[in-house]
């Protein structure tokens, strides 16, 4: 799941493993957790009015094939000017070493910015970060807010590597690395409350567990109800049916049910009946069980 | 008006205003005594999209239920808006001293950095993360206290229960504790009288505040973004066409940790009932010395009587507490905690077989011929 449309831009590929034996290749890809994201949104929104955009560090974990995971990041004082641009790294290796006591599995992968133009202080920053983390490369992750008229908000990954006759550390050119939103399916529930909730519905919360499947049966009605006007359609002969979706809808809908009614289905069915009984019955024993408590006076 | 007096307050807050009419700040040794906010009282608790995804993320990362972190935020207008919070690192031993001091120290460093980048500094409350629905439990029950005395408005504890949200529904909850609570907890008075006076419950020892939950449009817009389907040439069926497509896990027929759940259940009701079992022995013996005390009593009257009639001095009538040691009604808290989790252990169950039956009936009634 890309972030952003493929591109016809360089990419590395980079095959053979042994990534983490041998530090200091390139990494291949990106992969990046959503708290990540927000983090790094709510620092952009909390900006002082003289900066243009924000830096920070992302922490993470690297694997063997050369696939980095971004988890989290923090925000790092900075400041540009037309002249100079310094990072604060006293406050870096402070926010560094609270964050590694929590967590001790997440280490620095490198470092983002708001706004996705690369200039020549992002290559003073790269190199400043690769200094940090040698001999493993940084990843540079342009967040794109968005805000400014024309620009598409989206992430982009980058690794630099050096390019011109002299190693200078601003002669360096960021290649694009495939970037992709990664999160476990547990924390899957939050993202879709954020989203209802950024979408205006005006649900009560909490919602309780049937109504989040209601909500999932709704939604599943609904596409049944497309795909049926669907194969109407072209079953009359008004749309010209596709091959493909044909099989595919074939292929779908044809499991069949009847083995559910023998055995194993029927027994968990009644456990599931026993249990909720039984449970409603240790709410209302603990439930009289401390009002005979009060009602004993001694 | 309230928020004219929280943008003059000495916390850093938006970029002031360019051409309005300019407030005087008061000043630090005042604002104690003109705290007006401290007058409205909470009726709200709002989280922000950030904080709800760094809490789900570190309760699924921290091992067990040892998860817990602080909250940071503002208080306005009888809403709490929780706008940051950071996980707290585990310590493993409470009592020891040095890791007390420790993780007080993390978090005067955490705030500290914070605040130089504009994020908000005042601690507003602890969260706490658990599986399954128990979190009844001492540690937080104490740590409430503590707070809920320290803080401004009494901090509230949000709770998360990551099984729920596991099971789809993302699940925070935000509780105070009780006035009568902690009226108790203060004179630490648990016996049965008091409870009566009380009139406690175990489900009066936390009162619940209703949450709302609000992303920043910047938010919102990435998040739209991000699932909004990519239109391509080709569709394929196999790759999801956004980056966030629509989940359906919640359809998923499956065992829904009920054996876990059964397992927890029992174990807090054997420990349930060894506390009732030491609670009886010790009513036991209390009622057994007060019986020997009456008697003794008894006894002195009756023997003092005798030897006026006989015309003899009466023997002094002595204090009977010096001779009779009668024990202390032991606390009922661990009980009522005890409780409390047995309850809220069989809620959850209860939910998890409800939904279930409801998805085994609806599978299985189009099989029905």
């Amino acid at each position: 799941m890309p972030l952003v449309p493929e591109t016809s831009a360089l990419t590395i590929q980079n095959g053979s493993p042994g990534f983490l034996s041998t530090p200091g290749r390139t990494p291949t890809s990106v992969t990046v957790h959503p708290v990540a994201l927000f983090t790094i949104l709510d620092h952009y929104l909390r900006r002082t009015e003289s900066q243009d955009r924000v830096i920070g560090t992302l922490l993470g974990t690297r694997s063997d094939t050369g696939e980095i995971e971004v988890r989290s990041a923090f925000a790092v004082l900075h400041s540009e000017t037309a002249e100079q641009v310094a990072v604060d790294m006293e406050y870096h290796h402070t926010m560094y070493e609270l964050h590694h006591k929590v967590n001790p599995k997440e280490v620095i992968v490198g470092w983002y910015s708001t706004g996705s133009n690369l200039n020549t202080y992002s290559a003073l920053i790269q190199n400043f970060y690769s200094q940090e983390i040698a001999p493993h490369q940084a990843i540079h992750l342009a967040l794109n807010t968005g805000v400014e008229e024309g620009q598409q908000s989206g992430v982009k990954a980058y690794v630099s590597s050096p390019i011109g006759v002299t190693p200078k550390p601003e002669n360096a050119v960021f290649l694009p690395i495939p970037c992709e939103l990664q999160f476990k399916e547990t924390e899957r529930s939050g993202l879709d409350l954020l989203s209802s909730v950024s979408n205006g519905s005006t649900d009560a919360y909490p919602a309780t567990d049937l109504d989040i499947l209601e909500r999932s049966l709704q939604s599943v009605s609904d596409m049944l109800d497309r795909v049926l006007s669907y194969v109407r359609q072209v079953l009359v002969g008004e749309v010209k049916g596709n091959a493909a979706v044909g099989r595919y809808l074939m292929n779908t809908f044809g499991a069949s049910t009847d083995e559910l009614e023998k055995g194993a289905f029927n027994t968990s069915l009644q456990d599931t009946l026993m249990v909720s009984y039984l449970a409603n019955l240790v709410r209302s024993q603990a439930e009289v069980s401390t009002r005979l408590a009060l009602a004993t006076a001694s | 008006m309230a928020a004219a007096i929280a943008a003059s307050l000495p916390a850093p807050q938006s970029a002031p205003t360019p051409a309005g009419p300019t407030y005087e700040a008061i000043p630090a040794s005042m604002s104690k005594v003109i705290d007006i906010e401290a007058d409205i009282p909470l009726a709200c608790v709002q989280l922000d999209g950030m904080v709800v995804s760094k809490i789900i993320k570190h309760a699924r990362e921290a091992h067990g239920t040892s998860a817990h972190g602080v909250l940071l935020g503002l208080d306005l207008d009888g809403t709490l808006e929780i706008s940051n919070s950071f996980p707290l690192p585990h310590h493993i031993n409470d009592d020891d001293d040095k890791s007390v001091k420790g993780v007080a120290r993390y978090q005067a460093s955490m705030l500290r950095s914070l605040k130089e980048v504009q994020a908000d500094d005042s601690v507003v409350g602890f969260y706490q993360a658990m599986a399954l629905g128990s979190f009844y439990n001492q540690t937080l029950v104490e740590t409430q206290a503590i707070q809920q005395e320290k803080l401004r408005h009494g901090g509230v504890v949000i709770v998360h229960d990551i099984s729920r949200t596991a099971r789809g529904n993302a699940a925070f909850r935000a509780f105070r504790l009780t006035k009568a609570f902690l009226d108790a907890y203060k004179r630490n008075n648990f016996s049965t009288e008091s409870l009566i006076n009380h009139r406690m419950t175990f489900s009066s020892i936390l009162e619940e505040i209703p949450i709302r939950i609000r992303t920043s449009p910047l938010l919102g817009a990435f998040l739209d973004t991000l699932s909004a389907p990519s239109v391509s040439a080709e569709p394929s069926f196999t790759k999801p066409s956004s980056a966030l497509p629509p989940s359906f896990s919640v359809l998923n027929l499956g065992t829904n940790n009920v054996s876990k759940n059964l397992e927890q259940i029992i174990e807090a009701m054997d420990a349930y009932k060894t506390e009732e079992g030491n609670l009886a022995y010790m009513q036991r013996q209390i009622a057994r010395e007060k019986g020997k005390a009456d008697a003794y009593v008894a006894k002195r009257k009756d023997d003092n009587a005798a030897r006026i009639a006989q015309g003899l001095a009466p023997l002094p009538e002595e204090d009977v507490s010096r001779l009779f040691k009668i024990p202390v009604e032991p606390s009922r808290l661990d009980s009522m905690l005890l409780l409390g989790r047995i309850d809220a252990y069989s809620k959850t169950l209860e939910e998890t077989s409800s939904t279930a039956l409801v998805k085994m009936y609806a599978s299985r009634g189009s099989a029905v011929v």
